[in-house]
C-alpha cells in the first residue's frame, strides 16, 4: 500500500471521496447515502449554500476569508486562491486516505480551481488519487467547455489518473429530446456508478478477488484520461445483454476505446455468475483489446438475477515524467485529435478545442471520450520527427507560459486606505509609496 | 549674555511639542533646568497641518516648561524638520591674493561664501551651510588656516536646505505667539549634538531620530558632519500599517504598538493572541501577536534599509567606526538595536544626551534629545558670535534675511 506500516489494523483500504463545487457535492451528496462502508465523504465547496444542502457527508467550507461562502462564479482563479489558503486542513482530510476519488464538476470555478491542488496535496500525502470528472454539454457554452477542458488536463497532470464524463455523452445514449432533469440524471448515475463500482470492487469481498494493490498497478502514477464503465443486466442471455450496453456505452466508442487500452480491470458481480458467463464476457473483451493487460474480479453480491460488469478501462501512459511527452504527443499524428487534455483553454479554440473532442477524421458519429495513447518512446522516431518534435515543443514554451501568468495571477481584492496619511503629501521613494504598509507592498500574507 | 544666559530648545514634533530650558552658564557648560511637554495634534510627518492646533499645544507645552524653570522664555531655538529638507556637500574655492600668501580671515570668508554659493532651486533656501574641513593648495584636513601660506585654499561643507514656505510655518506660529526665534536647526543636527560626544564625532558614527512623523539621520565623521537626511516614515506609520493589518481603530493599534509592540519576530509569538475585549465593541475581538509583530519588524526593518542603502550610496558606511546611535520615541521599541544591528551590521546604541548636565529625566529620554540639542546648538551659536565675529555675524544675518527677522 501507498504507506506500509502504518495502518496495520485496517484490512480495507481507506477510501476517501471528496465532492469539489457544486456538481461534485451533489454527486457525493448521492453517492455517501449509497456508497459501501467503509467509504468517508467529503463536501467542500466556496458557496455555502450548496454545502447547506448537505447531510450524508462532512462538510468544509473552502476560503472562509476570500470568496467568505459566497462561491467564485466561474472564477478558477479564486477558487485557487481560496483552496490554498485552507491547504492546512484539507491536508488533515487527505491525510492517511489510500484511495481518493476527487468528484468534481469542470467548467465552473471551485470544480476546475481546485481540484489540481487537491489532488497534488492528496498525492502529497501518498493516496492513489483519482478524479472523477464531469464536463458541461456542448451548449453551455465554449468558454465553460475551453475552461473544463483546461482544469481537467490539469487535474490529469497531478491525479494517477482522471476518469472523464463528457454530459455530451447523455445525448447519444438517449434522445436528443430528453429532459434537461432526466439527462443531468444519467449523467450523474454514470460517475455514480463508476465511483460505486471501483469501492466495491475493493471493499467487498470476492471470490477472484482485485485488490487496492492491482488497482493501484493499474493506474498509480499514469497520469491518464481513462472511463469506468459500469454496466447491468438481467435475464436469461444477460451475457450478451451486458456485452451489447458495455459496447454501446459512449465511453466505449463502439470498442474503439478497448482496442487501445493499455489495461482493463474487469469485474463481475453477481449471485451466481458461472464459469462460462465469465468466459464468454472475458473472451469478448479480450478479442476486442487485444494489445490490453487484463485483470479478472469477480463476487458474489448482488441481487440474484443481475449481472454487474465494471470495466475500468487505463491507457499505459508514460510513468510519470510526460513534460516532454506531452508536447511530442500533440505532434504525433495519430494523436492530433484526441489530445484535448493538452489543449490551450484560453486560446481560440483550434482542432483540439472541446468541441472536436471526440470527432476523429471520418468518425463523426463518435463519443466524446478523450483518451491519450501511449507516448512514442524517443527510440522509435526517426532522427528527423525528433528534431520536429523538438522545435515543436520548444515553439509550445511561450505559449504555455503565458497561460501559466494567466492562471495565477490575481488582482488586490482589497484596495489599500492609507489611512491617516490619505490626504498628506505621500511619500513616495525611489516609486514607491512608503505610506503604505511594508508588508502590503511586499506582498506577505498574514495568515 | 554675562553670566548665565537662558536658551531654550523648541521642537514642534508629529506626536508631541517638546520645550527644554536650558542655563548656560560661563564656557560651554549647559545646565537643563527645565522642561515642558504637551501632545502634539496638528502636525503631519514633521510639518504643520493646522496651525490652529500646533499654536494651542506649543503654548501649552511653553507654559509648563516656563513653570518648571521659573523662567520667562522670549527667544527659542526652533528645530525643523520634513520630508523637504535636504542635505548635500558643496566644495568653495578661492584663490589667495595677497602678495605674501598668507591665508588671512578675509580669504577664509571669501571661500566659504564660495562654498555657500549653490545652484539650489528658486523655492529652497539654506538653513545650514556646516564647514567641514579646508585644503590648502592641495593640502587636506586642515581644520584653520589662518595664517597658513597657499595659493588656493578650498573648504567642504555640508549644506542643509528646505523649501522656504515650509520652513517658515513653524516659525511664523511660534511669532504668532510672541517669542522670537533665534535661530532654527535641522532636527537631524541638534539630535547628533545633543548624544554624540568628541570621540564618537571623531571615530563616525549614524544617529537615527526615530520620530513618529519622520526619521532623520546625521553621519559625523573625523569630527564633522558628512551627510544629513530625512525620511518621512515614522513610528506613526508602524500605527497605521497595525491598524490596517489588524483592522482595529488608530488609536487602538498605536496603544497595542506600545503595549505589545517588538522590532523582531519572537517565534514564541506566533500564535499567542491579544484580548481586545475590554474596550472594543466586539466581544471576545482578539489579534493575533505574530503578525502585530511581523508587520512591525517589516516596516522597521524597510526604514533602517533605506537610511543603510542612502548611507552606503554615499559611501560612508565604512567610516562609521563608533556604530549607530538610536534616539527619538522609536528608540524604545524593544529589540530594536538588534534589528539596527542586524541591518547595519554595527554596533547599536540608544543615545543619551549625556554632553550636558541637569534634569535627570530629560537626558534619559531618548525623545527630548532634539530640544536638548537645540540648546546645545544655541549655546554654540551664542558663543561662536563673539569670538569669531565675521563668520558668525554673517550666518546671523543670513538668517536674519532668511526670515525676516
Amino acid at each position: 500500500m501507498s504507506k506500509p506500516g502504518k495502518k496495520p489494523t485496517t484490512a480495507n483500504p481507506t477510501i476517501r471521496l471528496i465532492g469539489l463545487g457544486e456538481t461534485g457535492v451533489k454527486l457525493v451528496e448521492t453517492l455517501a447515502m449509497i456508497a459501501p462502508e467503509g467509504v468517508v465523504a467529503h463536501s467542500l465547496d466556496t458557496d455555502n449554500r450548496s454545502l447547506s444542502r448537505c447531510h450524508q457527508s462532512r462538510t468544509f467550507l473552502l476560503g472562509q476569508a476570500i470568496p467568505c461562502g459566497l462561491g467564485t462564479g466561474g472564477d478558477s482563479a479564486l477558487a485557487r486562491a481560496a483552496v490554498e489558503s485552507d491547504s492546512d486542513e484539507l491536508a488533515g482530510i487527505v491525510d492517511d486516505a489510500d484511495l481518493v476519488f476527487i468528484v468534481a464538476g469542470m467548467g465552473g470555478g471551485t470544480g476546475t480551481g481546485a481540484a489540481p491542488f487537491l489532488a497534488n496535496l492528496a498525492k502529497q500525502a501518498g493516496a492513489l488519487v483519482v478524479g472523477v470528472a464531469a464536463t458541461p454539454f456542448d451548449c453551455e457554452g465554449i468558454q465553460r467547455c475551453n475552461q473544463a477542458i483546461g482544469g481537467l488536463r490539469d487535474l490529469k497532470q497531478v491525479a494517477d489518473a482522471v476518469f472523464h464524463f463528457p454530459n455530451q455523452d447523455v445525448i447519444q445514449l438517449a434522445d436528443a429530446d430528453l429532459g434537461l432533469h432526466r439527462a443531468l440524471d444519467i449523467a450523474n448515475r454514470h460517475l455514480c456508478e463508476a465511483v460505486l463500482g471501483v469501492s466495491r470492487m475493493l471493499l467487498e469481498p470476492g471470490m477472484l478477488n482485485v485488490s487496492f494493490a492491482d488497482l493501484q498497478s493499474l493506474l498509480r502514477d499514469r497520469h491518464s484520461l481513462g472511463a469506468v464503465v459500469h454496466v447491468e443486466a438481467t435475464g436469461d442471455d444477460r451475457t450478451d445483454d451486458a456485452m451489447e450496453k458495455l459496447l454501446s456505452h459512449p465511453a466505449i466508442r463502439g470498442g474503439e476505446t478497448l482496442k487501445e487500452a493499455g489495461s482493463l480491470l474487469v469485474n463481475f458481480s453477481g449471485a451466481e455468475v458461472t464459469m462460462a458467463e465469465m468466459n464468454a464476457v472475458t473472451s469478448a473483451i479480450g478479442d476486442r483489446a487485444s494489445a490490453a493487460r487484463l485483470v479478472v474480479g469477480a463476487s458474489g453480491h448482488g441481487s440474484g438475477e443481475t449481472l454487474q460488469l465494471t470495466v475500468v478501462i487505463a491507457h499505459a501512459g508514460k510513468l510519470a515524467e510526460s513534460e516532454q511527452d506531452d508536447a511530442s504527443l500533440k505532434t504525433s499524428p495519430s494523436s492530433q485529435a484526441s489530445a484535448p487534455g493538452y489543449s490551450d483553454p484560453f486560446t481560440s479554440p483550434r482542432a483540439d478545442s472541446y468541441l472536436d473532442l471526440g470527432s476523429e477524421p471520418g468518425s463523426s458519429n463518435r463519443g466524446g471520450f478523450a483518451y491519450t495513447p501511449p507516448a512514442p518512446t524517443a527510440d522509435a522516431l526517426s532522427p528527423e520527427c525528433r528534431n520536429d518534435l523538438i522545435q515543436e515543443a520548444a515553439k509550445e514554451e511561450p505559449n504555455r507560459a503565458k497561460r501559466r501568468k494567466i492562471v495565477q495571477e490575481m488582482l488586490p481584492l482589497e484596495i489599500v486606505s492609507k489611512g491617516r496619511f490619505e490626504n498628506s503629501e505621500p511619500t513616495i521613494h525611489k516609486g514607491e509609496d512608503l505610506d503604505q504598509p511594508t508588508y502590503i507592498r511586499r506582498g506577505v500574507i498574514l495568515n | 549674555m554675562n553670566g548665565s544666559q537662558i536658551i531654550v530648545g523648541l521642537e514642534i514634533g508629529t506626536s508631541k511639542v517638546c520645550v527644554a530650558v536650558g542655563e548656560v552658564s560661563g564656557g560651554q557648560a549647559v545646565n537643563i533646568i527645565g522642561l515642558g511637554q504637551a501632545k502634539s495634534r496638528g502636525v503631519r510627518k514633521g510639518e504643520i497641518i493646522d496651525v490652529a492646533l500646533a499654536e494651542e499645544d506649543v503654548r501649552n507645552a511653553i507654559v509648563e516648561a516656563e513653570q518648571v524653570a521659573d523662567v520667562e522664555i522670549r527667544s527659542v531655538f526652533l528645530g525643523v524638520t520634513g520630508s523637504h529638507i535636504r542635505g548635500f556637500n558643496n566644495t568653495g574655492v578661492h584663490p589667495v591674493v595677497s602678495a605674501d600668501r598668507e591665508i588671512t580671515g578675509d580669504d577664509i570668508q571669501d571661500v566659504i561664501k564660495n562654498a555657500k554659493a549653490i545652484n539650489l532651486p528658486t523655492d529652497h533656501s539654506v538653513v545650514h551651510v556646516i564647514r567641514q574641513h579646508f585644503r590648502v593648495d592641495g593640502q587636506d584636513g586642515v581644520l584653520n588656516p589662518e595664517g597658513m601660506l597657499g595659493a588656493k585654499i578650498e573648504v567642504d561643507v555640508h549644506v542643509v536646505s528646505g523649501r522656504y514656505n515650509r520652513l517658515q510655518n513653524p516659525i511664523r506660529l511660534v511669532n504668532g505667539l510672541h517669542l522670537e526665534v533665534d535661530d532654527i536647526a535641522s532636527s537631524a543636527l541638534a539630535t547628533s549634538l545633543a548624544i554624540l560626544g568628541t570621540e564618537q564625532k571623531e571615530l563616525g558614527t549614524l544617529v537615527i531620530d526615530l520620530g513618529a512623523g519622520v526619521t532623520e539621520y546625521a553621519v559625523y565623521s573625523a569630527g564633522v558632519i558628512k551627510h544629513t537626511g530625512v525620511l518621512a516614515v515614522g513610528g506613526d506609520h508602524v500605527s497605521n500599517d497595525l491598524a490596517y493589518g489588524l483592522k482595529v481603530p488608530l488609536a487602538r493599534a498605536e496603544q497595542i504598538k506600545i503595549e505589545h509592540g517588538s522590532a523582531l519576530i519572537d517565534p514564541g509569538a506566533r500564535d499567542r493572541k491579544i484580548d481586545l475585549s475590554d474596550d472594543s465593541l466586539i466581544p471576545g475581538r482578539r489579534v493575533n501577536l505574530g503578525h502585530l509583530q511581523k508587520i512591525m519588524s517589516m516596516r522597521l526593518q524597510e526604514t533602517f534599509e533605506l537610511i543603510a542603502k542612502d548611507i552606503g550610496q554615499a559611501g560612508l558606511i565604512e567610516y562609521l567606526r563608533a556604530g549607530v546611535v538610536l534616539s527619538g520615541g522609536g528608540a524604545r521599541i524593544p529589540h530594536i538595536t538588534k534589528l539596527a544591528r542586524d541591518v547595519f551590521n554595527l554596533p547599536v546604541a540608544i543615545g543619551r544626551s549625556s554632553t550636558v548636565s541637569g534634569v535627570k529625566n530629560a537626558l534619559d529620554e531618548p525623545e527630548f534629545a532634539t530640544s536638548v540639542g537645540l540648546i546645545k546648538f544655541g549655546a554654540f551659536q551664542a558663543q561662536a558670535a563673539p569670538r569669531r565675529a565675521g563668520f558668525g555675524r554673517v550666518i546671523r544675518r543670513q538668517v536674519a534675511a532668511l526670515f525676516g527677522r
